[in-house]
């Protein structure tokens, strides 16, 4: 429905993470590096996946059983490569700290590795919400628009910015948590983040009823709010924890 | 107590976070802005109905029916353009050689000009009639030649022109030469990625390579060759960071640069993995603040100009106009980072102390055009492709800056990225676009 449309629900699924990226990431081009690896290692996992699960595509049924297999495997296989993310991370700290000394600046400090996961956790937001919302918006700058049978009240691309914008704050922001749970070695941290991911993408198969994706959709937005509340508490405990330390010091 | 409360909120001293990476940015961004520019290009001027003006010959030489888009065509064609590209660097060193830098000069300013000139005013042309914007032909006669020549000239005279100029003069020209390249047919282009990629690697790292030996002849006469290469300076070249006494090399705990983050990354990579190294930073082979000037390589605040051979035209009427070639032969520059080591007024000897200015990557316009054919290969397909190739090209990119850190000489910016593109391009067109359908169109 014309350019204005298209930029719109482009701005939709990825105004957030503009404005992180301008207001946050921008400004250290340390964490500019940080967020286009982070993306470039998010889309491997997707093409390794889709590498895998190409033999059983497309999947003909109606039924939702296969649907649900493919999202529990790729949930896994996602979860399974932040541990490895979170490897990588860790030696690049280890890198970075030597070098901090070497040219005498201080080490990292929280509020530096904070910024390092936000960074990471939003490249893995872009990397979904460029692969499953903007490449498929070609269509949206032309002069109609598509609706899906099963969901005829909106179109086919405002459902799909806001899924996007949804798993877009979900990945930033358990990204933070995960790695403040490997980090202090919480389990509480460590089992919140794929719990959540499996929760909000199993959710979006109430889309597949017909009628379901107002409630999916609005479930996943709820997902995305908690996730967002419970980094905010745990941020929030850290820092004045720091703060206290310091103090303390 | 205080301080260090103040100091852990990062107020006052600024962390390893703030100070690393700029540099890899400075050389990133414009990457990205050509390659974004092309995309755009390429999304608002290429439609079905427009028939490739280069296709035309290919079909009539060939002699097939299929339009000449079948892969012995492709192979052919890009033998035969390695094969020129690799007469003309020749004939550059040849002229080098001979100390012939006017000519050269001349060169580089007529394939400058003949780009901006010629594709800049047939792609306006075309921008203009796709958008339907209402310019008279006289405003386009005076504009058009006055923008080429003011574009000509900052590309080939920085320092009489701001730095964002010529910076903008120099993407232009990438931009535009790019553009006129994915005109090609499909499989042509590809298999000039491919073979340009593996000539690149050729001319830079064998010992017969027309680049190698041009590199060498610099660096023994200590001169520089005039090449088109676009260097990642700051904007502000005084920057006060940026100017550092270096000591000697031998000396175990010399002041790291802490700016230039691909001297950090092989300060680290040295230091892992050579557990008996003091950490001293090897000087590279091309030493010479000229030697900086040319292809790729960073540190001089110089850059160069890319001599443009003229190539007769005979053999070139099949293929791209002669000046196209002509000037991608010229900025088929390879990568690479030097650590000016003395300005030119001290002799070189083994405790040479002098000033430099910090390292900014440098990076040949041939590269630039090739990375942005890829993506705008990728953007006539779609829109996945684009990203994918794009994150590919980065990491490509990413990856010879880190072996530049750590082998310290001219290395090609080619091959990495382009067989990263390519790699990613067919995984993303055969594997990643029927998972991602499936998933979405679901939702």
């Amino acid at each position: 429905m014309t350019v204005a449309a298209g930029v719109g629900y482009a701005l939709i699924a990825l105004g957030p993470a503009f404005s992180l990226f301008a207001g946050v990431v921008a400004r250290k081009p340390f964490l500019v590096l940080t967020l286009l690896t982070s993306t470039l290692f998010w889309l491997i996992s997707l093409i390794i996946l889709s590498g895998i699960w190409r033999a059983f595509l497309p999947v003909r049924s109606g039924a939702w059983w296969p649907y649900a297999l493919l999202i529990v495997t790729s949930v896994a296989f996602q979860e399974g490569t932040r541990l490895v993310f979170w490897r990588l991370y860790k030696k690049m700290e280890e890198m970075l700290d030597s070098f901090a000394d070497r040219i005498s600046k201080p080490r990292l400090c929280l509020t530096d590795k904070m910024l390092i996961s936000l960074a990471g956790g939003l490249g893995h937001g872009v990397a979904h919400a460029v692969f499953f919302c903007l490449s498929l918006l070609t269509p949206a700058f032309g002069k109609a628009t598509f609706y899906v049978e099963k969901c005829s009240r909106m179109p086919f691309f405002l459902i799909s910015a806001i899924i996007s914008l949804g798993f877009l704050v979900i990945h930033t922001f358990s990204m933070i948590i995960a790695f403040n749970g490997y980090h202090e070695r919480k389990k509480s941290d460590q089992v919140f983040v794929p719990v959540v991911h499996l929760i909000a993408s199993i959710m979006t198969l109430i889309n597949l009823a017909p009628g379901g994706c107002m409630i999916g959709t609005l479930l996943l937005c709820v997902m995305a709010a908690a996730t967002l509340q419970y980094c905010w508490r745990m941020v929030w405990r850290r820092l004045s924890e720091n703060q206290h330390r310091q103090f303390n010091n | 107590m205080a301080d260090d409360a103040a100091a852990v909120h990062g107020e006052a001293s600024s962390t390893v976070l703030d100070v690393l990476g700029e540099d890899i940015i400075r050389i990133v961004s414009p990457v990205s802005t050509c390659m974004l520019l092309v995309v755009l290009l390429v999304s608002l001027l290429s439609s079905p109905s427009f028939p490739s003006p280069l296709s035309a010959p290919f079909a009539a030489a060939a002699g097939t029916g299929g339009g000449g888009d079948d892969i012995t065509t492709a192979l052919i064609t890009a033998v035969i353009f390695v094969v020129a590209v690799t007469a003309a660097t020749f004939l550059i060193v040849l002229l080098f050689y001979l100390r012939c830098t006017p000519c050269l000069r001349a060169y580089l300013g007529f394939s400058s000009l003949s780009v901006l000139l010629l594709l800049g005013g047939q792609v306006s042309l075309l921008l203009l009639s796709r958008l339907r914007f209402a310019l008279d032909a006289v405003s386009f006669a005076l504009l058009l030649p006055n923008v080429a020549a003011v574009l000509t000239l900052a590309a080939l005279s920085p320092a009489s022109v701001p730095i964002a100029l010529h910076q903008a003069a120099l993407v232009a020209i990438a931009v535009l030469t790019a553009f006129w390249f994915t005109l090609l047919p499909e499989w042509t282009t590809w298999a000039l990625l491919v073979a340009m990629a593996v000539y690149d690697l050729a001319a830079v790292l064998l010992p017969g390579g027309p680049l190698r030996v041009l590199l060498e002849l610099a660096i023994e006469r200590n001169e520089e060759i005039p090449a088109l290469v676009y260097e990642a300076r700051p904007i502000d070249p005084h920057h006060g960071q940026n100017w550092r006494l270096w000591r000697d090399r031998n000396q175990p705990d010399r002041a790291l640069d802490a700016n230039s983050t691909v001297e950090v990354i092989g300060e680290v990579l040295e230091r892992n993995l050579d557990a008996n190294s003091s950490g001293n930073l090897v000087i590279s082979a091309t030493q010479s603040e000229e030697q900086a000037n040319m292809d790729g390589t960073a540190g001089s605040l110089r850059p160069g100009e890319t001599p443009v051979p003229n190539l007769s035209s005979d053999s070139a009427n099949v293929l791209a106009p002669p000046e196209t070639r002509v000037a991608v032969a010229e900025m088929r520059v390879p990568l690479i980072q030097t650590r000016p080591q003395r300005t030119r007024d001290e002799d070189g000897g083994d405790d040479g102390i002098g000033l430099s200015t910090t390292g900014a990557i440098k990076l040949g316009l041939g590269d630039f055009i090739f990375y942005s054919v890829l993506v705008g290969r990728a953007a006539m397909y779609d829109y996945m492709t684009v990203y994918s190739c794009y994150l590919a090209i980065i990491a490509g990119l990413g990856i010879t800056l880190l072996l530049l850190a750590f082998y310290r000489k001219a290395l090609p910016a080619l091959p990495v990225s382009i067989t990263l593109g390519v790699v990613f391009y067919v995984l993303t067109r055969t594997l990643l676009e029927t998972f991602v359908m499936q998933c979405s169109t679901n939702l």
